[in-house]
């Protein structure tokens, strides 16, 4: 892509509390248009509680959240969930539901309460369930449905919201390796309309391999931040997780192939 | 979206619940003839010049006892259940009923209190006023205990109903030891959920909170819906989750509560409606509830019908025989939800 790209997402020395606990502390983030950032660190490290802090779920304790240049907290919740979604791997919708009822709920902020879904609304879940593959379980209620197929459906909510902005908690835990990669090809399509988007994921190689930028949370800080490739390779990485991780440069690939081994 | 055989549910519920009625307001101690119901409707609708076919005596039952009586029936099951339809999106549990909320504990306590001031042969309708704001005043407290600690779990809602039930309950024993005895029969007859000597005055009372609070529940049906994907993901699209939960737990107390309070206790038809409909209709506000609606109220008045004739000498509780066929129910519907996750 050329030219600068427009700032949709930015965090100042964010701090955030769970309970009485600091679990975040002096994050500055920035999320562009169009940018694939990922999130890694070791378990506990505040991810989860960085995305959700992101997705204005949880107030910060100290710095501020603004989305499109705007502080997030004047944002009407509404008006924020059509520029921003999120989605988990925790969410789960009632067995009874159909796919393509779940997704078409992704519709609310832009319908609301009362206003009946249009045209637009159908179109718009048509495409997300297109994109994530599932078109074919809409009719399928998600009791009936694989945890993987459950999670495409979470993301198919999501983009049926048509955010700018797509945070993912995630997105591939439950997912065999070819919808991994299925995944990360939508979410190359949507980013290439011009949707930033940011992805906690546990997978380091995947990681690295689909990412422009990653960013190394550990003990609620952010440790690392850059090419993935360079943050992996870093001694802060190693000390992170507690691994040596080595990357070997495979002359039939385009990316360096990651071996892991505990340190002694 | 919805297969054809779906669609007809709820016609086919309107349908049975229009021949309940029916059947209800025809048979009883003293029966009344089928064609006869209806032509004596039809006349007091307007629609029929002859108005004879029952007779006098027949014309008085119909339309002081039995047609307030079965019409009641419908509102109190109804209500019930599209308040457990609701709480069980609500609360993410298939199995949740009004009672969890301490709804039937408060009412008792306020009926209780009632009688037990002589407010309810001194003042007209105290007894079920005083349940209605019992009923009230228990999901209130319910809901701002829960709440005090942070922000209102849903174990912590669930958990702290119990609480408040078992505490409403131990003050209503109380009460009802320190009452005279002549007047703890009044509060028993109530407690045992009944809607024997109801009359228009009851539908009326019932009809505007039951009525009100069904439509703007269904009014509400989108919000319900996504508070049911959870909390976090309800906030995520935008929806002001705690007022929302709020508005809503508050209707379903109005509801719930003016239902309670003309018909006593009603155990388990807030639960059993929904969970069988939600398999043939989906679990989608807009059919759910209005589907509810009909299976609650021809579970009642077939459950009040049976009160009634199943035995020649005494009419049995209402509640009683709503528990004997909800209960099994529960404990087949927790034992296959068990199975399944």
């Amino acid at each position: 892509m050329s030219g600068p790209r427009e700032v949709l997402l930015s965090t100042h020395a964010l701090a955030v509390d769970r309970g009485r606990r600091r679990v975040l502390s002096d994050v500055s983030v920035e999320l562009l248009a169009g940018e694939a950032l990922v999130v890694v660190g070791p378990n506990a490290a505040g991810k989860s509680t960085l995305v959700r802090a992101l997705a204005g779920l949880l107030e910060p304790a100290a710095g501020e959240v603004r989305l499109c240049g705007r502080p997030l907290a004047e944002w009407p919740s509404d008006a924020r969930a059509r520029v921003l979604a999120l989605a988990t791997s925790e969410e789960e919708g009632p067995d009874a539901l159909h796919v393509v009822e779940r997704v078409a709920l992704g519709r609310y902020p832009h319908r609301g309460p009362f206003q009946p879904l249009g045209a637009t609304d159908h179109a718009a879940v048509a495409r997300a369930l297109q994109q994530t593959g599932i078109a074919a379980l809409a009719d399928r209620r998600l009791g009936t449905l694989s945890a993987g197929e459950r999670q495409l459906a979470t993301l198919a909510r999501g983009l049926a919201q048509e955010p700018r902005v797509l945070l993912l908690d995630e997105p591939a835990a439950h997912l065999d390796i070819g919808h991994q990669l299925q995944l990360f090809r939508t979410l190359d399509g949507v980013r290439a309309c011009g949707v930033g988007v940011l992805a906690v994921v546990h997978d380091l190689a995947r990681a690295a391999e689909w990412a422009e930028r990653m960013l190394l949370v550990a003990e609620g800080r952010i440790a690392a931040e850059g090419a993935p490739d360079a943050v992996l390779a870093s001694e802060a990485a190693c000390r992170a997780f507690g691994v040596r991780i080595r990357g070997h440069a495979v002359p039939t690939l385009s990316h360096p192939f990651y071996s892991f081994e505990e340190r002694p | 979206m919805t297969s054809r055989g779906s669609r007809l549910v709820i016609p086919a519920l309107a349908g049975a619940l229009a021949l309940a009625l029916l059947l209800a307001t025809a048979a009883g101690s003293v029966p009344l003839s089928f064609p006869g119901v209806v032509k004596a409707l039809l006349a007091k609708l307007g629609l029929l010049g002859d108005a004879s076919a029952l007779g006098a005596t027949g014309e008085t039952i119909l339309f002081t006892v039995r047609l307030p009586r079965v019409l009641l029936a419908a509102l109190v099951g109804g209500g019930l259940a599209v308040v457990g339809a609701v709480l069980q999106a609500v609360f993410r549990n298939p199995l949740a009923d009004p009672g969890l909320l301490g709804v039937g504990a408060g009412a008792a306590l306020g009926a209780v209190l009632a009688v037990h001031l002589g407010l309810a042969s001194a003042v007209f309708f105290a007894l079920p006023l005083a349940a209605f704001a019992g009923a009230l005043a228990a999901v209130l407290a319910v809901y701002f205990i829960a709440g005090a600690s942070g922000r209102a779990s849903l174990h912590g809602l669930l958990l702290t109903g119990i609480a408040v039930s078992a505490l409403a309950g131990a003050m209503t024993s109380v009460l009802l030891v320190a009452t005279e005895e002549f007047r703890v029969k009044a509060v028993l007859f109530w407690l045992a959920g009944g809607l024997d000597g109801r009359g228009w005055t009851h539908v009326q009372a019932a009809a505007l909170f039951v009525l009100s609070g069904v439509a703007l529940l269904v009014l509400l049906g989108r919000p319900i819906d996504v508070l049911s994907l959870g909390e976090q993901e309800a906030a995520s699209l935008g929806l002001p989750v705690r007022a929302t939960r709020l508005g809503l737990l508050g209707l379903a107390a109005l509801v719930a509560g003016a239902a309670t309070a003309v018909a006593g206790s009603v155990p388990f038809v807030g639960l059993m409606a929904p969970h069988a409909l939600r398999p043939l209709v989906g679990p989608l506000s807009r059919r759910l509830l209005p589907a509810a609606f009909l299976g609650g109220a021809v579970l009642v008045v077939l459950a009040d019908l049976g009160t009634r004739t199943l035995s020649a000498r005494v009419e049995l509780p209402l509640g009683a025989l709503t528990a004997c066929v909800g209960a099994p129910y529960f404990l087949l519907a927790l034992r296959a939800n068990e199975g399944r996750g």
